[in-house]
């Protein structure tokens, strides 16, 4: 043929050639899953180097860089000690048809573990009961998946919830009128959410809901909704609201600058903190409590995951959930002004964005999940 | 002389410039993926890729035709929501059949309103579809607003881990479809679908029902869509109203790749076909070539800008030769 389809060829080649360049030792990880042969004859402790897969869907979100960076961190220990390898990692805006892709291909790489913050809830299961049925450890971070033999490993959201509603309802002195600013309706997290407020405004009869709307987990949609509520209820006492939405919110109430300022619900947040101590400086009586749904659940789940592979025996009581597979993380202690000064010297050295975390230890994790 | 023989080349084989792109593609991949001919590596790949091939078939029909299908994402997640909710995790057999029969009506009907507002009414392809979008994806909201629901195990396997003859059931299904573009592509109606999508004006004065053509493509493009939405139900398991979203951009995406013109008229379905197969196969690489994890998207979409552009690029390069 021509010669210049010949030259056409040759650059495609080339750029194949480029592409498998940028690829970093490929060496290293189709030699980990040649080790389990062995593992049975010596005690598994010793013998064996785990690799642990991660798959997450959605990237574009503090919550998901502070997660992967803390599994690094915690797995940079275990590697430390000869436990584990690198991560194996498949991080990407994607779909599910991509996310049962990312797992695909973690099983293809002969991962002893996956970790898997999932993108739906149950379009992935028949892909993670097949990993199972290979062996493979499951645990699914952050939301709560009802396939067979997958652990689950998060907080109990509606108890979360209920944290600041609860809060709220006794700053009110259980009387006033509230507006909630909820996240994506049908969602399953907001579905618990949203049935934990229920609960707790149930006990306080004098309590009144006006009004309720999706700030759809934005902070700008969250100030918006919250804009249009001071507007129409210019005497509101209180707001509920989750997550980053509660930044807008307090935002919407400095802009609309109200004679009496609604109590409201914050989130443990950096950036909410500093806000929070901006407007101490003009209003001393404000108050607020921060919550946090935090990513350090991820990183407890890497040590969860790591003693299960080195054969630790759970205690299978600890554990509860819609399939009995599921570990309820410990909330991290919310912010409240008895506590502010605490979480801004904490936040001195973090980015705004930082959510106020807490990982279990080793320690912890064994004490609190594990047959001693 | 040589670049008109590749130029020419390109012009009967649309395909070419994507074949080379997926064969680049399988090599890079295989180099680094030592399992990748394994029949469960390609059954794995092939029933994951199999939805997004199937949209860009109906994609490039309608490309083809003149115009464009923003809706496809939506009747997916339509059909999707239907067998999901209908059918149930215990339903039998005879029940999923009917539904999938039930679906496959609901794709034609979605793509006959997108063709009677394109054809009939004449309005923009564009921002008809855009438009209806909504309004399938609120449908399939409706049909089930949260996610969940779901196809008997036993089916859903059928459609994971069937070979027959070792090859993945995914192969069976694009070969059937090549083989019914083969023939439609020779009969009258092919012609004509070239004609209508090459100049519309010309081909309706020499003739050509033109507002039945564009009608046509719609609706094909509607029952690829739905039988793409029965291939993810059947790949998942279970159904999610947001399904389809991502899907459709990706569609238009792997036409352009396959070398089908969005001018209309030029191309064919194989291209389209490689074109998914390709986008797909990027991100494999991607996770087999350890690339790090903030870099992933960039690199993705760094590739896929190559891909696009690189038939231009070479067609640059040849004629400063000349």
């Amino acid at each position: 043929m021509s010669k210049k389809l010949f030259g056409v060829l040759s650059a495609i080649l080339l750029f194949a050639m480029v592409l498998g360049a940028c690829t970093p030792a490929p060496a290293a990880a189709p030699e980990a899953p040649a080790a389990p042969a062995e593992a049975p004859a010596q005690p598994a402790a010793e013998a064996k180097v785990f690799t642990i897969g991660i798959s997450n869907s959605f990237i574009s979100s503090e919550y998901r860089t502070q997660m992967i960076s803390e599994l690094q961190e915690v797995n940079k220990e275990y590697m430390d000690q000869g436990i584990t390898t690198e991560l194996v990692i498949e991080s990407a805006d994607t779909d599910t048809a991509g996310q049962i892709q990312q797992l695909q291909n973690l099983m293809s790489k002969g991962v002893d573990a996956i970790l898997v913050n999932p993108g739906d809830v149950t379009g992935l299961n028949a892909t993670l009961e097949e990993a199972v049925a290979k062996g493979i450890l499951v645990i699914s971070v952050d939301q709560e998946l009802a396939a067979n033999g997958v652990y689950n490993v998060g907080i109990d959201q509606k108890e979360w919830a209920k944290t600041s509603a609860q809060w709220l309802a006794e700053k009110m002195g259980g009387k006033g009128s509230i507006v909630e600013i909820e996240g994506f309706p049908g969602h399953p997290a907001n579905v618990v959410r949203m049935e934990g407020v229920d609960e707790v405004l149930a006990n306080y009869p004098e309590m009144q809901v006006l009004a309720k709307d999706t700030g759809k987990w934005d902070e700008a949609t969250g100030q918006q909704v919250m804009s249009n509520f001071l507007a129409a209820y210019p005497t509101l006492d209180g707001y509920w609201t989750q997550d980053g939405m509660a930044i807008g919110a307090l935002q919407a109430v400095l802009a609309a600058n109200p004679a009496k300022f609604p109590v409201g619900v914050g989130e443990a947040r950096c950036q909410f903190i500093n806000l929070w101590t901006e407007v101490l400086a003009t209003h001393p009586d404000f108050e607020t409590i921060a919550v946090a749904n935090h990513p350090g659940v991820s990183p407890t789940g890497l040590r969860i995951a790591v003693n299960l592979l080195m054969g630790k025996k759970l205690d299978e009581s600890k554990l509860g959930g819609t399939n009995g597979l599921s570990f309820v993380i410990p909330l991290v202690t919310a912010v409240t002004k008895d506590n502010l000064q605490d979480a801004v010297t904490l936040c001195q050295d973090k980015p705004e964005t930082y959510l106020i975390d807490n990982i279990m230890t080793d320690q912890e994790v064994l004490d609190a999940y594990f047959v001693k | 002389m040589n670049r008109r023989r590749w130029n020419q080349l390109l012009l009967r084989y649309p395909f070419l410039f994507a074949l080379i792109l997926l064969s680049v593609a399988i090599l890079v991949n295989a180099i680094l993926q030592p399992t990748f001919f394994t029949r469960e590596s390609l059954n794995n790949n092939m029933r994951v890729f199999l939805p997004l091939m199937i949209l860009a078939v109906g994609q490039a029909v309608v490309i083809l035709g003149g115009g464009i299908d923003i809706s496809v994402g939506g009747i997916l997640s339509i059909v999707n929501t239907i067998l999901a909710t209908q059918v149930g995790l215990n339903g039998s057999p005879e029940k999923m059949w009917i539904y999938v029969g039930l679906s496959l009506l609901a794709g034609l009907a979605a793509g006959s309103l997108n063709g009677f507002f394109v054809s009939v009414l004449r309005l923009q392809p564009i921002i008809t579809t855009y438009a209806t979008s909504f309004l399938f994806f609120g449908i399939a909201l409706y049909i089930l607003p949260n996610p969940g629901g779901g196809i008997p195990q036993a089916i859903s396997g059928l459609y994971r881990n069937t070979t027959p003859l070792g090859i993945p059931l995914a192969i069976y299904v694009i070969v059937l479809i090549l083989l019914g573009w083969y023939y439609l592509r020779h009969s009258r109606y092919g012609r004509y679908l070239y004609a209508v999508g090459g100049k519309a004006e010309a081909a309706y004065e020499t003739g050509v029902p033109v507002v039945g053509i564009q009608f046509s493509t719609y609706v094909i493009s509607g029952l690829m869509a739905a039988i793409a939405g029965i291939a993810m139900s059947m790949l998942t398991g279970s159904g999610n109203a947001d399904i389809g979203s991502a899907m459709t951009l990706n569609s238009v995406t792997a036409v352009v790749i396959g070398g089908t013109a969005f001018s209309g008229g030029v191309g064919g379905i194989a291209g389209p076909i490689i074109g998914a197969m390709t986008l797909q196969m990027i991100m494999n690489i991607i996770s087999f070539a350890n690339i790090d994890t903030w870099w992933q998207t960039f690199v993705n979409a760094l590739i896929i800008v190559i891909a696009l552009a690189l038939p231009g690029l070479l067609n640059l390069i040849q004629g400063r030769k000349k």
